[in-house]
C-alpha cells in the first residue's frame, strides 16, 4: 500500500471537479506518494512500520479515533453498545470517537485494501476468525501487499482475556466478547408437550420431524457456526450425511437469522437455531419465557468471539491502543456485554448478579481454531451448499 | 387522419413558430432529444457499464492475465449450468405465469369499469412493489404460516389446517405479490390507450363483442402483457431474498449463490456466474425486444373506451356474471396483497397479541434522541422523496427521448435497445460491487483520486435504474402510433421534440404516468446502490431504515415498514394526480 497522507483533518475535497461536471458529490482528493509528513500533531507519533510499534511516543496523541463496526453495534433497535461506549470513551480521554459503519462490514475495507485505495478507519470492532481469515486470504491481490492489520502488541488487560478467546494465532485481534449458537425452543407448543431434543442424534428422529428452522451457512453466520458445530460433532466425513438425515426429517434452512427468527415467533416450529442469550431479551420486553428457552445441544455451544483489531495504516495507533486498552476494562467489559447481549472476554467483568439467570453459557464450548477453518471452511461450505440444493 | 389532431397540431406549431420565429429556441427544441440520449449515455456509462466492467472483469483475469479461468469452472460446473441454472429459471417461468394470471383481471377491473376510489386504487396498485423484502416475508408467515391468519380462519370456518411455508409455492406467490401489480400498471396503461373508434368500427361491420375484443383489444394489449412478462421473469430470475426468507436453501437461486460468492470475496466466482446470469437475461430480453418491434398495430384515435359503472342500473346475467368475477378476483386480492400487508402493519402495533404503540414509540424516540450517527425515521422519509422526485426529474425525460430515438427504424436497433435495457438485467449483487470499486473508491489520476458518492450520485444511480421502466411503457405505444401523424406535424414545421411534445406524448399519456410511477417506485424501493454511495452521510432512505430497525422483534422494523407504505401510497397518488392533470 502506498503510505499516504490519510489524515482526515487535511482532507482536501474539491467538488464538481470530477466525473460529471458540476454535480457536488463528486470529489477529487491529492494522493500524495511516498511517506507523509506527520508532524504537526495532527496524528500519532507512534510511527508504524510493516504493523509493528516502535519507540516511545513523542508528539501529542491524535485526537479523533475513527472506529469501525458492524451497524448494529450502533444501531440494533433494542439495544447497542455505540452509544454507550462513545460517551464512556470520550469522557476518559480527551478525544473524539467516530463510527463509521459500512453496510458490508469488514469487506467493505478489504475490497479497499484490494483497490489500493485508503480508508480512514483506525480500529476495526466486531470480527469473528472467519472474517479475520478472509482478510488474510486476499491479501497478495491487487494492491493488498501489507497487513490489514497491526499486531496488538503490549495492550494492558490482554492477560485477562479469557485462553479460549484468542482466536488469532497471530496476536492482532484482541476478543471482547463472546456469544454462543445454540437452540432456542417454545415449550408451549404441542400443547405444551414440546420439549427440545438432548443431542444432535435425536434432532434428526421422527418426533422432531419438521421441528427445526436453521439458516444457511453460505449467506448467515449462526448458520454457518450451526453448520461447524455439526462439523465438530460428526466429523468432515460425516456432517454432510448427518444434514441428509435433517434434510430428510424437514429442516427448514432460511437465508438469514432474522427471517428464521420471525418464522419461529410466527410459531412456524417450535425450535430456531439462535444466540444463547435470547431470554435476556424476552425477559427485557416481559415475554413468556416458556417460548423462550436454550437448548445446548450434546451440552455444547459453538462460541463465536468478537475482537477488535488496529488497522495497520491508522495514523492514530497510541490511541488505538488505549481505546483497546479501555475496551478491556473490567466495568466496559461488563457495559459492552449487557448492551451487546453477549458474553465478555474476560473473567472478572462486574455484571448483574441475574446476569447468568437470562444468557446461557454451555458446559461446554466448541470451536474451530484459525488454521482448521482457514484450511476447510471454505470447502464445508461450499460442499453443504451443493449437498443441500440437490447438486 | 384525425381532423382535430392534426388541426390541433397545426395551431400548436403555428403559435410555436410564431413566439420562436426561427430563432434559438428552435434550435434547442432540434438539439433537444440527441442531448437527453447523449445524457442518457454518459449516465449508462458512468453508473453502470463502467462499474459493472470492474466486477465482470475478475471473472476473464486472474493475477493480471487474461485466462477466463473462473468463468470457465462455472460453465464447466454442471451444478451450476444445471441444477442451479436449470432452477432458477423454472421458478422464474412459473413466478412469470403466476404474476401475468394474478395481474391482468387487475387491469380489466381498473381499465373497464368505474367505481368511486378508481383512480386511488389504480395510483396505489404499485405499493407492494417498494416494500423490502424482509417484511414481506413476515407478512407471509403472519398470513400464510402454520399459526397464520388463513388457518385461523379455515379452523373457524371448521376447515383443515393448510401449511403452505416453506415451499416453492410461498416463493411464487410472494414474487405475484411483487410482479403482478407491475403486470397490473403496464396493461392498464395500454387499456387505456385502446382507441374507443376501431372497436366500434368493427362492431358497426357486425362483429361480436366478443369477437371485436379478440381481433381489436386484444392486439393492443398483448404487447403490453409480454413486457409485464418479460420484466417480471427478469425480476424474479434475479430474486434471491424471498427464495431463501419462504423457500429455504434447497431453492437457492443464482443471485443467492453470486450473493454467498460476494460474501466470501470470492469475485472471481461472483463475477463468472453474473455473467451467466446477464447472459441468459439478457438474451431473453433481447428476444422480446425484436419481438416487441415486430407489433406494428396502428394507433391514430385519442378517444378511449368508456368505462362501464361496476353497480350497473339494471342487471342482466351476463353483468351479473361479470360483476362476480370481479368479486371473486376482489377476494384473491384480499388474500395475497392486503393480507400480507395488514398482518404488517398489525405486527408494528402489537406484541404477543396485546395492541401496543410501542414500535411508535420507538420510531419517535429514536428520532428525538438517537445519536448523530444512528439512522433517524424522518430524514428517511425526506431522503426517500427527494430522491424519488429528482429520480423522476431525470429518468422521465431520459426515458421518454430513449423511447422516440428507439422507435426509429434502423438495424441493429433491437441490440442498441437491449444495451440500454441491461440495467434491468445485471445482478444488483454486482451492480453494488461495481459501484463502491467504480466509484466510492474511484480513479486516481493526474495526482488526485476521483471518487463519486452521497446525494447526487444516489439520485444518479436511482435513474439509471428506473429510465428503462420508462422506455418500456412509453416506447411500445409510440411505436405502434401512425407515423403519418408524426411526418405530417414534420411537414407543418414542427422539430421533431416539439412533435413529441404535443402530439405523440398526449396520445401515449397513460404509459408516461406509469412510467412515472415505476421511476418512484425504482428510486423509493432500492436499496443496495443507495447504501453503498452513501458513503456514511446523512442519505439513508426509508427501505435502509426499515433494515436497520429489524431486530429481535418485528416492531420496529414494521413500523417504519408501515411509514414506508403511507408515504409511498400517498406519492403515489400525487404523482398519479399530477400527471392526471398534465395530459392533454
Amino acid at each position: 500500500m502506498t503510505h499516504t497522507d490519510r489524515s482526515r483533518r487535511r482532507f482536501l475535497r474539491v467538488a464538481g471537479a470530477a466525473g460529471v461536471a458540476g454535480l457536488a458529490g463528486c470529489a477529487a482528493e491529492p494522493v500524495e506518494d511516498g511517506p507523509s509528513d506527520s508532524a504537526g500533531g495532527t496524528s500519532d507519533d507512534e510511527v508504524t512500520t510493516a504493523g509493528t510499534t516502535t519507540g516511545e511516543p513523542t508528539a501529542a496523541m491524535a485526537d479523533t479515533l475513527v472506529v469501525a463496526t458492524y451497524p448494529p453495534f450502533v444501531d440494533a433497535p433494542s439495544t447497542s453498545p455505540g452509544a454507550w461506549l462513545k460517551e464512556e470513551f470520550e469522557s476518559a480521554f480527551d478525544a473524539t470517537l467516530v463510527y463509521q459503519t459500512p453496510d458490508s462490514e469488514l469487506n467493505y475495507y478489504i475490497e479497499r485494501a484490494v483497490q489500493g485505495v485508503d480508508f480512514e478507519a483506525d480500529v476495526y470492532v466486531g470480527l469473528d476468525t472467519g472474517q479475520l481469515i478472509d482478510a488474510d486470504g486476499k491479501r497478495g491481490e491487487g494492491q493488498f501487499t501489507d497487513p490489514l492489520f497491526a499486531e496488538a502488541g503490549d495492550v494492558a488487560g490482554l492477560d485477562r482475556v479469557k485462553e479460549g478467546l484468542r482466536f488469532d494465532p497471530q496476536n492482532r485481534v484482541v476478543p471482547f466478547d463472546t456469544g454462543y449458537v445454540s437452540l432456542v425452543w417454545n415449550a408451549t407448543m404441542d400443547d405444551g408437550e414440546f420439549v427440545a431434543p438432548e443431542t444432535f442424534e435425536e434432532l434428526a428422529t421422527a418426533p422432531y420431524a419438521n421441528d427445526l428452522i436453521a439458516q444457511n451457512p453460505t449467506t448467515s453466520s449462526t448458520g454457518e457456526a450451526f453448520m461447524l458445530h455439526t462439523v465438530d460433532a460428526f466429523g468432515e466425513d460425516g456432517f454432510l450425511d448427518y444434514w441428509s438425515r435433517l434434510q430428510d426429517n424437514g429442516v427448514t434452512v432460511l437465508g438469514d437469522w432474522s427471517s428464521s427468527y420471525s418464522a419461529y415467533l410466527n410459531e412456524e416450529a417450535p425450535m430456531v437455531v439462535s444466540y444463547s442469550t435470547d431470554q435476556v431479551f424476552a425477559s427485557a420486553e416481559g415475554q413468556d419465557l416458556d417460548k423462550h428457552q436454550i437448548r445446548f445441544l450434546n451440552d455444547q455451544g459453538y462460541a463465536n468471539p468478537e475482537g477488535m483489531a488496529r488497522f495497520a495504516a491508522s495514523d492514530a495507533p497510541r490511541l488505538a491502543r488505549r481505546f483497546m486498552e479501555f475496551v478491556l476494562r473490567p466495568e466496559i467489559q461488563a457495559g459492552i456485554a449487557q448492551r451487546n447481549v453477549a458474553f465478555p472476554a474476560i473473567t472478572d467483568a462486574p455484571l448483574p448478579d441475574d446476569y447468568a439467570q437470562y444468557a446461557k453459557e454451555p458446559a461446554e464450548a466448541v470451536t474451530f481454531t484459525y488454521d482448521d477453518l482457514e484450511a476447510n471452511l471454505s470447502t464445508w461450505t461450499d460442499q453443504w451448499s451443493r449437498r443441500f440444493a440437490g447438486g | 387522419m384525425d381532423g382535430p389532431v392534426v388541426a390541433a397540431l397545426r395551431r400548436r406549431v403555428n403559435e410555436a413558430r410564431a413566439a420562436a420565429s426561427g430563432d434559438r429556441s428552435v434550435a434547442a427544441e432540434r438539439l433537444a432529444l440527441p442531448l437527453l440520449a447523449l445524457v442518457a449515455a454518459l449516465l449508462l456509462a458512468l453508473l453502470f457499464y463502467y462499474p459493472v466492467a470492474t466486477v465482470f472483469v475478475d471473472a476473464v483475469v486472474e493475477d493480471g492475465r487474461l485466462t477466463f479461468g473462473p468463468l470457465v469452472a462455472v460453465l464447466t460446473d454442471r451444478f451450476y449450468v444445471g441444477r442451479v441454472l436449470g432452477f432458477t429459471a423454472y421458478q422464474a417461468l412459473l413466478s412469470t405465469g403466476l404474476s401475468v394470471l394474478l395481474g391482468l383481471p387487475g387491469a380489466w377491473v381498473l381499465a373497464r369499469f368505474e367505481f368511486r376510489g378508481r383512480r386511488t386504487l389504480r395510483s396505489v396498485t404499485m405499493v407492494p412493489f417498494v416494500l423490502p423484502s424482509v417484511l414481506v416475508a413476515a407478512g407471509f408467515y403472519a398470513t400464510f404460516g402454520a399459526n397464520g391468519s388463513l388457518n385461523t380462519v379455515l379452523s373457524a370456518l371448521g376447515l383443515p389446517a393448510v401449511d403452505l411455508l416453506p415451499s416453492l409455492g410461498a416463493i411464487l406467490v410472494a414474487h405475484a405479490f411483487y410482479n403482478a401489480p407491475l403486470v397490473t400498471r403496464v396493461v392498464t396503461a395500454a387499456w387505456e390507450s385502446v382507441d374507443a373508434g376501431a372497436v366500434e368500427t368493427a362492431r358497426s361491420l357486425g362483429a361480436s363483442r366478443r369477437r371485436a375484443f379478440r381481433d381489436v383489444v386484444v392486439p393492443q394489449l398483448l404487447p403490453a402483457v409480454l413486457t409485464g412478462a418479460a420484466l417480471t421473469f427478469v425480476f424474479t430470475f434475479a430474486s434471491f431474498a424471498i427464495p431463501l426468507a419462504l423457500g429455504g436453501a434447497q431453492f437457492a437461486t443464482i443471485e443467492v449463490f453470486i450473493y454467498s460468492a460476494r460474501r466470501q470475496l470470492e469475485y472471481g466466482r461472483a463475477a463468472s456466474l453474473a455473467v451467466l446470469e446477464t447472459g441468459v437475461s439478457l438474451s431473453l430480453m433481447a428476444l422480446y425486444l425484436r419481438y416487441e418491434r415486430e407489433q406494428s398495430a396502428r394507433r391514430r384515435g385519442v378517444r378511449t373506451l368508456v368505462r362501464r359503472p361496476l353497480v350497473p342500473d339494471s342487471w342482466t346475467r351476463e353483468r351479473l356474471v361479470r360483476r362476480a368475477a370481479v368479486a371473486g378476483y376482489a377476494v384473491v386480492v384480499a388474500l395475497v396483497f392486503l393480507a400480507p400487508l395488514a398482518s404488517m402493519i398489525y405486527a408494528s402495533v402489537s406484541v404477543e397479541g396485546r395492541l401496543t404503540l410501542d414500535a411508535y414509540r420507538f420510531l419517535l424516540e429514536r428520532q428525538t434522541t438517537g445519536a448523530a450517527f444512528q439512522v433517524k425515521p424522518f430524514p428517511a422519509v425526506v431522503n426517500s422523496l427527494v430522491f424519488a422526485a429528482a429520480t423522476l426529474a431525470v429518468a422521465l425525460p431520459l426515458g421518454v427521448a430513449m423511447g422516440v430515438l428507439t422507435t426509429r427504424r434502423f438495424r441493429g436497433r433491437w441490440a442498441v435497445d437491449a444495451l440500454s435495457m441491461a440495467p434491468l438485467a445485471v445482478s444488483g449483487i454486482v451492480v453494488g460491487l461495481g459501484l463502491l470499486r467504480g466509484l466510492v473508491f474511484g480513479v486516481e489520476a493526474f495526482g488526485y483520486r476521483f471518487t463519486v458518492t452521497g446525494a447526487v450520485a444516489i439520485v444518479a444511480a436511482h435513474a439509471v435504474a428506473a429510465y428503462p421502466f420508462v422506455v418500456r411503457t412509453v416506447a411500445p405505444p409510440l411505436d405502434r402510433l401512425d407515423r403519418a401523424l408524426v411526418e405530417s406535424a414534420r411537414a407543418l414545421g414542427a422539430s421533431r421534440a416539439r412533435t413529441v411534445l404535443d402530439a405523440e406524448l398526449p396520445l401515449v399519456w397513460p404509459g408516461v404516468v406509469a412510467g412515472a410511477a415505476f421511476a418512484v417506485a425504482i428510486s423509493i424501493g432500492e436499496f443496495d446502490s443507495t447504501v453503498i454511495l452513501a458513503e456514511g452521510g446523512g442519505t439513508y432512505t426509508m427501505p435502509v431504515a426499515v433494515e436497520r430497525f429489524i431486530g429481535r422483534r418485528l416492531g420496529p422494523a414494521t413500523a417504519m415498514g408501515t411509514v414506508l407504505l403511507a408515504v409511498t401510497a400517498a406519492a403515489f397518488v400525487v404523482v398519479e394526480r399530477v400527471g392526471g392533470e398534465f395530459r392533454g
